[in-house]
């Protein structure tokens, strides 16, 4: 199975649309809003906009690289028939998902760990060391629901559909998460939908560990909840896609 | 030991019977033909040998074990008829992975040597020709050195020089005394690759030999020579001979032997034949009487 999760990592880093949405994107836009507000506050955090960026962009690069080295890839693999050729190799069916899910989460640290070295070289940001630790554990464990998202429209849909479901996932995750531009900001009808989202929970526990904060017990609990959730249904929708019958 | 046994196995889509009662046993190290048109049952028969479809009744057996097992424990290798590659990996990098899924692998080397792939090693998935894939798709059957050899329809997409060069990479891994089970619809394939060809219809074994038993056993091989005014009377009891036409002087004897039914004609008879013409059945005219039956 180690064998199966470098193979995985080795085609998802040769692939040009993993590396633009999930290694470029963040970083690029990291450094461009940086740029602008870095050196203004946000109100509602009381974090400085290099920080609050740095958090913002990782989650997206994080919430992106969990979702488009899952859905897609799962669902074209499915219908293409290398899953009925891995299932007549002596790997066992539950060997599968697992390396998806191991796969995609290895897959999350580029966008982590760069948009955080550009924060720290470009806009000299600077955090306690328990801080940093704190803050790329909660947020690399984070995606876990993103990634079962991702396995279960993977599982679900034809590749043909999978592709834009999951990019509408993605994009209306990190948007209404507050990624893209603060909640704040949003109107209120967007803003109730947007404090039921995973990604919003998720994204402000990354702002509560950078402001210095325990994060909170309602955020925590939201993503629990989340990737309890998301979790079981990427289970039944991967027993549903293999069954034999 | 029986390599494949099914015990009358059935399997039903609905109110669709795609396998019905089918009874087969192919002892080790045999290269059996599964020979039928579309829609007889092949593709579900290997499918089943797999375990990736479950038989409605019956019971298969591979090596004495159910098809699960046998999976499991690598003894069985197939090429399926669809199955694309990972197309950000090279074929090294593909046959790589697949072989260390199983307990005793071949080595890379001779994997790649074995299905003609030694010069495309390092080239990704995506810049491969059509032919090209099928052959790493046989690389990927073979790489964990599976005593059972499945192939459904494996020259496909194949040109004729490609399906040459397969079937003699196909012989060279069976030699090792694997057992091979290929479907076709292409007779030739059959005739020429194959010790024992099955022919199915409708989910059923309609004729199971060797090729030459299989064209024996269907009328529409006949000698037909001029007989004359010499008495047609006794040609009818020669070895094989199954009718007799007389017209104008010539006679055509139906046979399920031809080459008894010539020899008799000479050895037994006194008659003096001229103008001796054969008619051979080829495989196809076997095939196609078989699978319109019934």
């Amino acid at each position: 199975m180690r064998h199966y999760i470098k193979v995985e990592m080795l085609r998802m880093l040769r692939n040009k649309r993993y590396i633009i949405f999930v290694v470029a994107f963040p970083v690029g836009f990291y450094l461009l809003y940086s740029n602008l507000w870095g050196s203004e506050s946000d109100q509602a955090t009381g974090l400085r906009g290099s920080v609050l960026l740095m958090v913002s962009m990782a989650a997206y690069g994080a919430l992106a690289a969990a979702m488009m080295s899952t859905a897609v890839p799962w669902s074209q693999e499915r219908h293409s028939g290398w899953l009925r050729q891995l299932q007549i190799t002596p790997l066992p069916g539950r060997a599968i998902i697992l390396t998806k899910l191991i796969s995609s989460m290895l897959l999350v640290l580029p966008s982590l760990l760069l948009v955080g070295l550009a924060a720290v070289v470009t806009q000299h940001v600077s955090l306690s060391p328990l801080q940093w630790v704190g803050l790329i554990l909660a947020m690399w464990a984070g995606t876990i629901p993103f990634a079962a998202l991702g396995l279960a429209i993977g599982s679900l849909l034809p590749p043909d559909t999978a592709q834009p479901v999951a990019m509408i996932g993605m994009f209306g995750l990190a948007l209404l998460g507050g990624l893209w531009f603060p909640e704040s900001m949003m109107p209120a009808a967007m803003k109730s939908i947007a404090h039921v989202t995973p990604s919003y929970d998720y994204a402000r526990i990354g702002w509560q560990i950078a402001a210095g904060e325990t994060p909170h017990a309602a955020d925590a609990a939201g993503i629990l909840a989340w990737g309890v959730a998301l979790v079981a249904f990427a289970l039944f929708a991967y027993r549903r896609a293999t069954v034999r019958d | 030991m029986n390599a494949i046994a099914f015990t009358d196995v059935t399997k039903r889509y609905g109110d669709v019977l795609a396998v019905d009662g089918l009874d087969l046993e192919i002892p080790a190290g045999a290269t059996v033909a599964l020979l039928g048109p579309n829609g007889a049952g092949k593709s579900t028969s290997i499918n089943m040998l797999l375990g990736l479809l479950r038989p409605s009744s019956g019971e298969i057996r591979v090596f004495g074990a159910t098809p699960e097992t046998a999976v499991s424990d690598g003894e069985i290798g197939a090429m399926l008829q669809e199955g694309a590659l990972i197309p950000e990996l090279t074929v090294a990098e593909t046959v790589d992975f697949v072989r260390r899924l199983y307990p005793r692998p071949l080595p890379l080397e001779e994997i790649l040597r074995l299905a003609d792939l030694t010069e495309l090693a390092r080239r990704r998935a995506d810049r491969l020709s059509g032919g090209q894939t099928q052959r790493v798709r046989f690389a990927l059957a073979i790489a964990g050195g599976p005593r059972l050899l499945l192939l459904d329809e494996p020259t496909a997409a194949m040109d004729v020089e490609s399906r040459r060069t397969f079937w003699d990479n196909m012989r060279a891994y069976a030699a090792g005394g694997r057992t091979i089970l290929f479907a076709t619809h292409y007779l030739e394939e059959a005739d020429e690759n194959a010790d024992r060809v099955v022919v199915i219809a409708r989910g059923r074994v309609v004729a199971d030999g060797s090729a030459a038993e299989i064209k024996a056993g269907v009328a529409g091989q006949a000698v037909s020579f001029l007989l004359g005014d010499q008495p047609v009377a006794g040609l009818d009891a020669l070895p094989g001979t199954t009718g007799v036409e007389l017209q104008s002087g010539r006679v055509t004897l139906r046979t399920t032997d031809l080459d008894a039914t010539v020899a008799a004609l000479y050895r037994k008879t006194t008659l003096d034949v001229r103008d001796l013409q054969l008619h051979g059945a080829d495989l196809e005219d076997a095939f196609l009487a078989l699978t319109k039956e019934a």
